[in-house]
């Protein structure tokens, strides 16, 4: 019986409490950790907390309940999947009878919390009538995690031994007393341990008002009442799923999506592989055919897979309501352990993890599009195109800048709806915050030339998928970069039903003594005199070519700019929705006014005349009717 | 279980499932095997039909997957 058709009488015996208040209570679960989130936007002093928000707050339920998670934040998703399985492995690693009032534990091991080590794990216990009632959690990344790279955001790692420090759980506070060992441990091994600090206790702040916030909750509704208000909020969430899946036709379908290289060489590509299997309303994931665990910190571990499972499952059939731990419930996932996303300790380091988790969204966004039909949208960047900048100031103070200059930003994919966004906020796992230009300029000695799309490079459709993002930066003083790029070798923005595939992207940058404050052209012939980091590209003039050669970005151990070197990213483009030759001509010449699309790629791409000049007189750009019929009668074969 | 573990010699790797002698009792298949998945709740060692997905039996698998941390005895 669905959840709908319970009677009053029933849904109260059920959940202990009525369906007012469970309704109630799930909005302010919600409420619970976004005011955690916001009041750690405006605390938080690391900008990849402030600026990026790379951290991610839940309310969990009990215990004896099995950890339900009814609320997490509308942070990045990458982390929410995760969270569930995080607390309870890491509570039931701690001990349940060893916690008091005012605790908090810690823990950052991937293979027991997922993501990577700089997200560490601090937890709240939150108790009623002298038994946990639940948690309240803040996942938070950490600027640094010792480990051989500073930062730790690097392809090259080897093992676990170089990829920072494991905390396995622990208490950083006892009954509200800092415990100096684990305080100790940690910024004993880390960089920038005076930042981590005002950010630790800041965090900790944070949970001081969740779990003020729910006390107060269960104070005034009663702990049973909030418990049976998680169990219908997570029971909800997974009816959603299986009513989803119920209205999809039994079927098995499959999907794939590749990483470019590891960190040891461009010989081995890494093919993230999926199948779905599905009857009635339940499914299974499978990822058999997965390549092995990458040799060096690319991976991922399980629990991120599942997380990204439980991505997909909600785009594509329940976008609109909160994520819960529920989600997951109608489906198993079936994984081989050792994969380059269930990779194990210690030769298989997860720290990009989230490349291959976007690769393996990639690949069941590919498998439901053949079932899905119109729902099915289009892929987008791919990859987050981190960027990591480091250097020293002619004073001697290091400065490092993460996840603001490089190609976080980048278009997504179309739907039924409409076109796709280009300026969307990361792919659709690393979805972090745009920071400021102002507040990177700023804070670090770098100007952000540019940030804008390249005509074309969408795949079209009838609704046209994002176009890719270019940005170019000057460094004024010598930097170190790490850029993690890892899908260049095909586009990860594919086209659905019948829309096309966008375009490939690159990394480049140029070390010679030219004045690079001046904008460089975009066209082919901008990209000479780069050293190009990584692309498929075309051997002769470093430009995007799908026919060019992969070019490895590990040649180099460490990639620097002197002063006033350029650094240029270029995303990947998004994926078309629906046959191009279907697109209303009159957006396609809005297009060509907004430079989304030029004259020559209307023509191409649309089977669209248009007459007129973009730059000089865009608003005079007319639709040539008579010319843009043949042309698409043509394209269909003159039909 | 080990808490180390070397890198995969296969390219590929695929997910054991070991045939088991039972019926479903939802779609009288005789297709059942066991095998380990990842759901709502964690791991699970799992007795599945291979038909219908009915779920035979589900129990808790370990807490980490494969992986165990090394500890001395009784901590």
């Amino acid at each position: 019986m669905s959840l709908r058709d319970l009677s009053d009488a029933r849904f109260a015996e059920r959940y202990a409490c009525d369906r007012f208040t469970a309704t109630v209570l799930a909005n302010r679960f919600r409420y619970v950790v976004e005011h955690m989130c916001a009041q750690l936007l405006t605390t938080a002093f690391s900008p990849i907390l402030r600026d990026f928000y790379d951290f991610a707050a839940t309310v969990t339920g009990a215990p004896a309940a099995n950890y339900p998670t009814p609320a997490v934040s509308n942070s990045i998703i990458l982390f929410t999947g995760t969270m569930t399985d995080s607390i309870r492995n890491t509570i039931e690693e701690y001990g349940v009878q060893r916690l008091q009032p005012g605790d908090v534990i810690v823990a950052n091991d991937p293979y027991r919390t997922g993501t990577h080590v700089n997200d560490l794990l601090f937890c709240r216990p939150v108790f009623a009538d002298g038994a946990v009632a639940g948690f309240v959690n803040l996942k938070a990344h950490q600027l640094d995690m010792g480990g051989a790279v500073p930062g730790g955001f690097s392809t090259t790692k080897r093992t676990t031994y170089e990829n920072g420090l494991v905390l396995s759980p622990r208490a950083l506070y006892r009954a509200r007393e800092p415990v100096r060992e684990t305080f100790s441990l940690i910024f004993d091994n880390v960089r920038f341990a005076e930042l981590l600090l005002p950010d630790m206790i800041t965090i900790c702040a944070n949970l001081d008002l969740g779990e003020r916030l729910l006390t107060e909750t269960i104070e005034r509704y009663g702990v049973a009442a909030v418990h049976g208000a998680i169990e219908y909020v997570c029971d909800a969430s997974a009816e959603r799923i299986a009513d989803g899946l119920a209205a999809l036709p039994d079927g098995e379908w499959e999907g794939e999506a590749v990483l470019d290289a590891d960190g040891v060489d461009a010989e081995e590509r890494f093919v993230v592989h999926a199948k779905v299997i599905k009857r009635g309303d339940r499914a299974e994931v499978d990822l058999s055919g997965t390549s092995r665990q990458a040799r060096t910190s690319i991976n991922g571990t399980a629990l991120d897979a599942k997380s990204t499972v439980g991505t997909v499952l909600k785009l594509l059939f329940d976008p609109r309501s909160p994520f819960t731990s529920g989600v997951i419930r109608p489906v198993d996932v079936v994984l081989p352990e050792g994969t380059i996303v269930s990779a194990l300790p210690p030769d298989g380091p997860a720290f990009i993890y989230w490349e291959g988790t976007q690769a393996l969204l990639t690949a069941l966004l590919r498998a439901f599009s053949q079932v899905i039909g119109a729902a099915a949208f289009g892929g987008d960047h791919g990859s987050a195109n981190l960027h990591s900048g480091f250097g020293v100031h002619p004073d001697g103070t290091p400065w490092a800048v993460v996840g603001a200059a490089g190609g976080e930003q980048g278009p997504y994919g179309a739907t039924d709806a409409g076109d796709g966004e280009p300026f969307a906020i990361g792919t659709y796992q690393a979805n972090g915050m745009s920071p400021a230009i102002e507040a990177i300029e700023h804070d670090f000695p770098v100007v952000i030339l540019r940030r804008e799309p390249i005509p074309d490079t969408g795949g079209a459709g009838e609704h046209r998928g994002g176009d890719a993002i270019v940005k170019d930066s000057v460094w004024f003083e010598p930097a170190i970069h790490n850029c993690i790029s890892l899908r260049f070798r095909e586009p990860s923005g594919f086209g659905v039903n019948g829309g096309r595939d966008g375009a490939t992207g690159g990394v480049w940058i140029w070390e010679d003594e030219a004045d690079h404050t001046r904008l460089r052209p975009l066209d082919a012939a901008s990209f000479a005199g780069s050293t190009p980091m990584t692309g498929t590209l075309d051997p002769r003039t470093n430009a995007p070519d799908p026919a060019g050669e992969y070019v490895w970005f590990g040649r180099r151990p460490v990639w620097q700019t002197p002063a006033g070197g350029l650094l240029r990213y270029l995303t990947n483009g998004a994926g078309g929705w629906g046959d191009p030759l279907a697109r209303d001509p009159e957006r396609v010449r809005v297009d060509v006014r907004d430079g989304f699309v030029t004259v020559a790629g209307a023509a191409r791409d649309y089977g669209v005349v248009i007459e007129g000049d973009p730059e000089r007189d865009p608003e005079g750009l007319v639709v040539d009717g008579a010319a843009t019929e043949r042309l698409r009668r043509e394209r269909h074969g003159g039909r | 279980m080990p808490h180390v573990f070397p890198r995969p010699s296969e390219e590929r790797l695929h997910a054991r499932r070991t045939p088991a002698e039972a019926t479903c009792p939802q779609c009288g298949s005789a297709d059942v095997a066991d095998y380990r998945v990842l759901s709502d709740g964690g791991w699970w060692d799992v007795r599945k039909c291979q038909a219908c997905l009915h779920s035979l039996s589900r129990t808790p698998g370990p807490m980490f997957g494969s992986f165990e941390p090394l500890r001395p005895p009784g901590a």
